[in-house]
């Protein structure tokens, strides 16, 4: 505990208290916090106005992000970081945690895109969620997800991260769950709570290392108290910090609840598990980057994490049927790339933030295009049963398209600009390390491509392949204008940040960039060249399979390789094979509140637990002279400790 | 005789009212366990304070009866409500509590 | 306590000086419960619960006063060597004492009725006789309840206040006395009531029985029981040492059966799901402040000198008392046994803050015991409201789709699932923050991972019931009944704390941080 009193002394005084409109940036907070309180305890009166003011509370919070961040341009680049004072949270004694934002230019470019996309979400919901009888609760539990994620993103130590961590992952579990009068949706949730307790579990394991290790919790102080720690503490602080980032973001080997997540409202996949908290895992690693740059095996495995996340992710993307499964397989992949990116150290993280932005835009407006189907053909979602959309869905088929442009790299879109660098930046090193994470990128880039063609030419080309009742039509206005702005942004965003340089001299003074000197393995033409080909080939496969040949209205039992993949690659069964079997064979009688609870998805170690504890609790058998029993058999061991002891 | 065997006979008298407690059924004779532990704990006090020579022992020896005279009130009123309606005072029978 | 008769007899008799101000807290409740049993003899019978109510309600608010004015005045070891009011028996008094007015207020809920709702009619009649019937068509009350909680909470009062053994070993009994009364008298399901009683009882006067053991070790040690006399001769290391930690053990034994703390821990769902839903919180709530006092008092006092010889050991009761607390509560069915099981494991986290043997230990601890307190009397506050064909709902599978009938009690007990949990923003996070930081700083570093470990598990457990809340298909007859503002104020209250100790706990941790120093 030496480090505590150098500590103490040691403050960097890079950042600054805030000044000016930055310190009003506790709105960004108070707004939609506000607006869910307001619509949760607000009772029926509500019921008609209350979306539209957590519409506008959202937009309102937007504005102050805008605000900030022009004051922040206008700023000297060494002057752009400030931390704001809210109050102090758990004071005791030499250790203290304030409850303070965290302004500077990476976290104004997460409140940027949390504000803006999720106000176009509001937008969009209010026409998606129309009919809905419970729309205030839906919108209240929007409001606490901006307010949960802005916490995330705006925190200034580890400690009210957590907090707003717990926030997002409560504020997602009660919209998975949001329609739980359907069956099978209302389980959905657990699989996801699940991973993230083990994700919490290891985000705790490490605020308690760092706390144990520097005696503080706040990034400035870990930072500069992390290059005094030794190795060995800093790899384990970080690999738990990556246990969190998994789970929140859905990588392997914590990947299997964000299928299972699509079960919400089609909005909420787009804002939570397409834009932003799923995206949270690549900001905590963006943001302890000092932390990883001493910590190279962490690292490595970051990259290893990123990489194996990125192939599966669209192995398992060719072969779903389901349109928002499909996407979210393609999510998980593209965040793949931004943590193999975060897991290069310097030269990758400008661009990880990069791709987040640019994937937040055409990703979220994909979602919404799913939803803008899906509300034209009566909740289907099985894309054998789509077909020729195209005409009739215009402003749908535009958006959507620009978006599959920009995700599959294609110059000029954005994906092109953001993803490209990574696929660079995966190619610079020595040894085997460039090869094996570069050729994954690359190969990677040519499944996307072909798994986006698939899922565009079975949605809107060829035969239409409805059933007869369905008449799709364009969506109202309230959706479709937040779709064009989404699909402007994915078109352009890449264009104006990229090339022109201003994302990485925006980012520089936060995660530092890359000295000079590191040149791709093979020359940047070459890859340029080498990743538009393989996108081009995945195109040109999906158009022979899925354009040129009928589709199948009922799937085709297809290859052992496809079938493990609709199966996402087994990992249920692996799951069950590795902790669930055990675990009831060591019982055989497993009892259940309810089955719904627990049900086989939720993930092998939990019946394990359960397993344990249903053996256990036979103990527990009723009869007060077998408990004075383990009473005194509690006395006679603790004696007999004693005596061995000494 | 040696001082230090009335400790050893304290702890087994207290090792008898455990084993009381363990194998009786009847909720009485259990209760009649517990007090020939509180009983057996009387015997070392008294015995320590002669040991110490001081008197401190024996007065604690006396509260100790008071306590265990509260004890048997409101234990005994208890085994009687249990007992009446049941009709019995097996302990063994109170066991539908479980799991 | 007795004066040292060590020698020569003293030629004459020395009355000892007690300050009557130090102690008037405790001789208010006493004197409180004694005027509660004459009210219950000679009032009539349609006044008594209002006055019980009044009495008991005024009679702790008055403690309370006292604490906070002439108590602090007035610190230190009075009565002989027998109480000591220092710093953090302060404190825990004053929690006690809140805590049991907020517990006193649900247990004085009677709906629409004339007599508290949660308690049996008649107590002495068998449960279905031909007597029964007859006292309550007689309309016969149980407002006895309210002398017998007065009686409880002094015992509890001067359990972390005894400055000696024989002292601590008296205020167990009286606190434990009118608990094992007090868990016989359900109105419904009498015979699981009255088995709780039983099991509580022999269990109990069991556990007692190890504590008063030890004790008489400590005694033929030390040749005295005031735990400042205890520590000088651990310091000294004389006498005969075989005595000391066989004797130090059995009183932990015999604290750690009070705080529910595994192996120890038996009796504890039994009991609280026999026993009436306002008397489990009150005694969930307090009986575990008390203890944690006492248990404090004991380990930092007077057994510190020989910590290295029982900390292996208490290390291995908490590693398993939150293992066990955490992987048993994943199977329960009722949902009073799952809040007993959740007691356990909490159990374990605080005894996780007491091991760090540190000032943030205390601080840490009195910390967890106050956000537990309140979140655990709201909590079964909350159940005692939850009916099905007129008995108390305790299967979860009747609690399924709450949410739906029943908004705000839903969401009041969800909110405080979340602080069970440990969520942020609760009084739970920063409770388990503070208690594992403070081990964190003692050196526990393996309980506090153990400790992450086990809360993972039992979050599962909580968030599967708001699940079953709220994701779920209302089923059965499951009702709510309408609480009246008893009721009401006791789960208001509850939450509140709850959430005012999560935003904002630093006036509560400053005020425990300044008062961790035990007088010896």
């Amino acid at each position: 505990m030496h480090t505590l009193i150098t500590l103490a002394s040691s403050e960097p005084a890079a950042t600054s208290a805030a000044t000016g409109v930055t310190s009003y940036a506790w709105l960004l907070l108070a707004f939609p916090l506000f607006g869910a309180a307001l619509l949760l305890f607000g009772g029926r009166v509500l019921d008609k106005a209350g979306p539209m003011i957590a519409v506008l509370l959202s937009w309102a919070a937007c504005v102050v992000g805008v605000l900030i961040a022009i004051s922040m341009m206008g700023a000297d680049p060494s002057d752009r970081s400030h931390t704001l004072h809210l109050f102090s949270w758990v004071p005791a004694g030499t250790f203290d945690v304030n409850a303070s934002l965290l302004l500077d230019p990476l976290s104004i470019t997460f409140v940027l895109l949390v504000t803006f996309v999720g106000s176009l979400i509001h937008v969009y919901s209010l026409g998606y969620m129309e009919g809905d009888s419970d729309k205030r609760r839906f919108f209240a539990y929007l409001n606490l997800f901006v307010a949960a994620m802005l916490t995330v993103v705006l925190s200034d130590n580890y400690l009210m991260l957590y907090a707003g961590w717990e926030g997002v992952g409560l504020a997602s579990y009660l919209l998975i769950g949001f329609w739980y009068h359907k069956p099978a949706y209302a389980s959905a949730g657990n699989k996801a709570f699940f991973a993230n307790r083990v994700g919490d579990v290891g985000m705790s394991i490490a605020i308690m290392l760092m706390f144990v290790e520097f005696g503080r919790t706040d990034f400035a102080g870990v930072n500069a108290a992390a290059s005094q720690a030794s190795e060995g503490i800093l790899t384990a602080i970080g690999l738990m910090l990556l246990l969190g980032a998994c789970a929140k973001s859905a990588q392997f080997p914590l990947q299997s609840w964000l299928g299972d997540a699509m079960a919400g409202p089609t909005p909420v996949s787009a804002l939570i598990h397409a834009a932003t908290m799923v995206t949270a895992g690549v900001y905590l690693v963006v943001r302890s980057h000092v932390l990883f740059d001493l910590a190279p095996t962490a690292q490595l495995v970051v990259v290893i994490v990123g990489a194996v996340t990125l192939l599966y992710g669209a192995v398992v993307g060719c072969a779903k049927d389901d349109l928002k499964k499909a996407l979210a397989a393609s999510t998980m992949s593209q965040i793949g790339y931004m943590m193999l990116a975060a897991g290069l150290g310097p030269i990758g993280y400008a661009f990880a933030i990069f791709h987040l932005l640019t994937h937040g835009f055409f990703k979220a407006g994909m979602f919404l295009g799913a939803g803008s189907v899906m509300h034209a053909m009566d909740d289907q979602v099985n894309m054998r049963r789509f077909g020729g959309l195209a005409t009739l869905m215009k402003i749908t088929w535009v958006t959507f398209g620009l978006g599959w442009l920009a995700i599959m790299g294609v110059p000029p879109f954005a994906g092109f600009w953001s993803k490209d660098k990574i696929i660079e930046a995966a190619f610079v090193g020595e040894g085997w390390r460039p090869w094996v994470f570069g050729l994954a990128a690359l190969i990677g880039a040519g499944i996307t491509a072909f798994y986006m063609s698939r899922l565009f030419f079975m949605t809107f080309h060829g035969k239409r392949r409805w059933t007869d009742d369905q008449h799709p039509h364009e969506a109202p206005l309230s959706m479709t204008v937040p779709m064009i702005i989404l699909a402007v942004g994915s078109a352009g965003l890449g264009l104006i940040l990229g090339p022109t340089g201003i994302i990485t001299s925006w980012l520089e003074p936060v995660v530092g960039s890359a000295e000079g000197g590191h040149e791709p393995v093979l020359s940047v033409p070459v890859l340029t060249v080498l990743t538009l080909l393989l996108v081009a080939a995945g195109i040109a496969l999906a158009w022979w399979r899925y354009l040129r040949e009928s589709v199948p209205v009922v799937a085709p039992v297809g290859s052992l390789a496809t079938r493990a993949a609709r199966r996402d690659l087994f990992q249920d069964d692996i799951n069950e094979g590795l902790f669930m079997r055990p675990g009831i064979h060591l019982t055989r009688s497993l009892v259940f509140a309810d089955n719904k609870g627990i049900d086989g998805g939720v993930g092998g170690l939990a019946a394990f637990v359960g397993g344990l504890s249903a053996r256990a609790r036979r103990v527990q058998n009723g009869f007060v002279r077998s408990y004075a029993l383990t009473m005194l058999g509690g006395v006679v061991v603790i004696l007999g400790a004693l005596w061995v002891v000494q | 005789m040696s001082l230090v065997n009335y400790i050893y006979l304290s702890a087994i008298l207290f090792a008898i009212g455990s084993a009381v407690v363990l194998v009786r059924r009847n909720a009485i004779v259990v209760f009649m366990g517990v007090e020939l532990m509180l009983n057996a704990t009387n015997l070392a006090f008294v015995t320590f304070a002669r040991m110490n020579g001081q008197l401190d022992g024996q007065a604690i020896a006396l509260f100790v009866m008071v306590v265990a005279a509260a004890e048997v009130v409101v234990g005994l009123a208890i085994i009687m409500s249990i007992y009446r309606a049941r009709r019995s005072a097996s302990v063994d029978d109170a066991n539908l509590l479980k799991l | 306590m007795i004066a040292s008769m060590a020698g020569a007899l003293p030629t004459e008799f020395v009355m000892t000086q007690i300050s009557y101000a130090a102690v008037l807290p405790m001789l208010l409740v006493f004197g409180g419960a004694m005027i509660g049993v004459l009210i219950e003899a000679f009032a009539p019978r349609r006044f008594r619960h209002e006055a019980q109510v009044t009495l008991t309600l005024l009679t702790l608010v008055a403690a309370l006063v006292a604490i906070a004015t002439s108590a602090r005045d007035h610190q230190g070891i009075t009565a002989a060597g027998a109480v000591v009011i220092d710093g953090p028996a302060l404190i825990f008094q004053g929690v006690i004492v809140a805590l049991a007015a907020v517990g006193v207020l649900a247990m004085a809920e009677r709906f629409t009725a004339d007599e508290a709702d949660a308690f049996t009619q008649s107590g002495a009649a068998v449960p279905g006789s031909p007597r029964e019937a007859a006292a309550v068509r007689l309309g016969a009350t149980s407002t006895e309840v309210f002398p017998l909680t007065l009686f409880a909470v002094a015992g509890m009062m001067l359990f972390p206040a005894s400055a000696d053994l024989l002292v601590m070993f008296v205020a167990l009994e009286v606190l434990s006395l009118p608990l094992y009364i007090l868990s016989g008298l359900a109105r419904r399901r009498r015979l699981l009531s009255q088995e709780a009683s039983l099991k509580y009882f022999l269990l109990g006067a069991f556990s007692s029985a190890f504590f008063l053991f030890g004790a008489a070790l400590i005694y033929g040690y030390a040749g005295s029981l005031e735990l400042s006399d205890i520590a000088t001769a651990v310091q000294n290391q004389s006498g005969m040492d075989g005595l000391l930690i066989p004797g130090v053990l059995l009183v932990v034994v015999g604290l750690l059966f009070k705080v529910g703390a595994a192996p120890f821990h038996a009796w504890t769902p039994d009991v609280y799901q026999g026993a009436p839903s306002p008397v489990t919180g009150f005694m969930a709530a307090g009986t575990k402040v008390a203890a944690f006092g006492a248990l404090l008092r004991v380990l930092y006092v007077a057994f510190e000198g020989v910590r290295w010889d029982w900390m292996p050991i208490l290390w291995g009761v908490a590693i398993l008392t939150m293992v066990v607390g955490a992987v048993l509560s994943v199977t329960q069915t009722d949902m009073k046994r799952l809040l007993a099981y959740s007691s356990i494991a909490h159990a374990g986290f605080i005894l996780v803050g007491v091991l760090a043997l540190n000032q943030k230990g205390v601080s840490s601890t009195l910390f967890y015991l106050v956000a537990y307190g309140f979140m655990t009397i709201a909590a079964f506050a909350i159940v005692a409201l939850v009916r099905s064909s007129g008995n108390e709902a305790t299967h979860l599978s009747q609690w399924a789709g709450l949410g739906k009938r029943s908004p705000i009690v839903a969401g009041v007990f969800a909110f405080l699932l979340l602080a069970f949990t440990g969520i942020p923003l609760t009084s739970g996070f920063t409770a388990k923050f503070a208690v594992f930081a403070a081990a964190v700083a003692g050196g526990g570093t393996w309980l506090v991972i153990v400790g992450i470990i086990c809360s993972g598990i039992t979050a599962f457990v909580y968030i599967r019931i708001i699940v079953l809340m709220y994701f779920s298909e209302p089923a059965g007859d499951t009702m709510v009944m309408t609480p009246t503002v008893m009721s009401t104020l006791c789960i208001s209250l509850g939450t509140l704390v709850t959430l005012w100790l999560g935003i904002i706990p630093s006036p509560l941790l400053d005020l425990a941080s300044q008062s961790t120093l035990f007088l010896r």
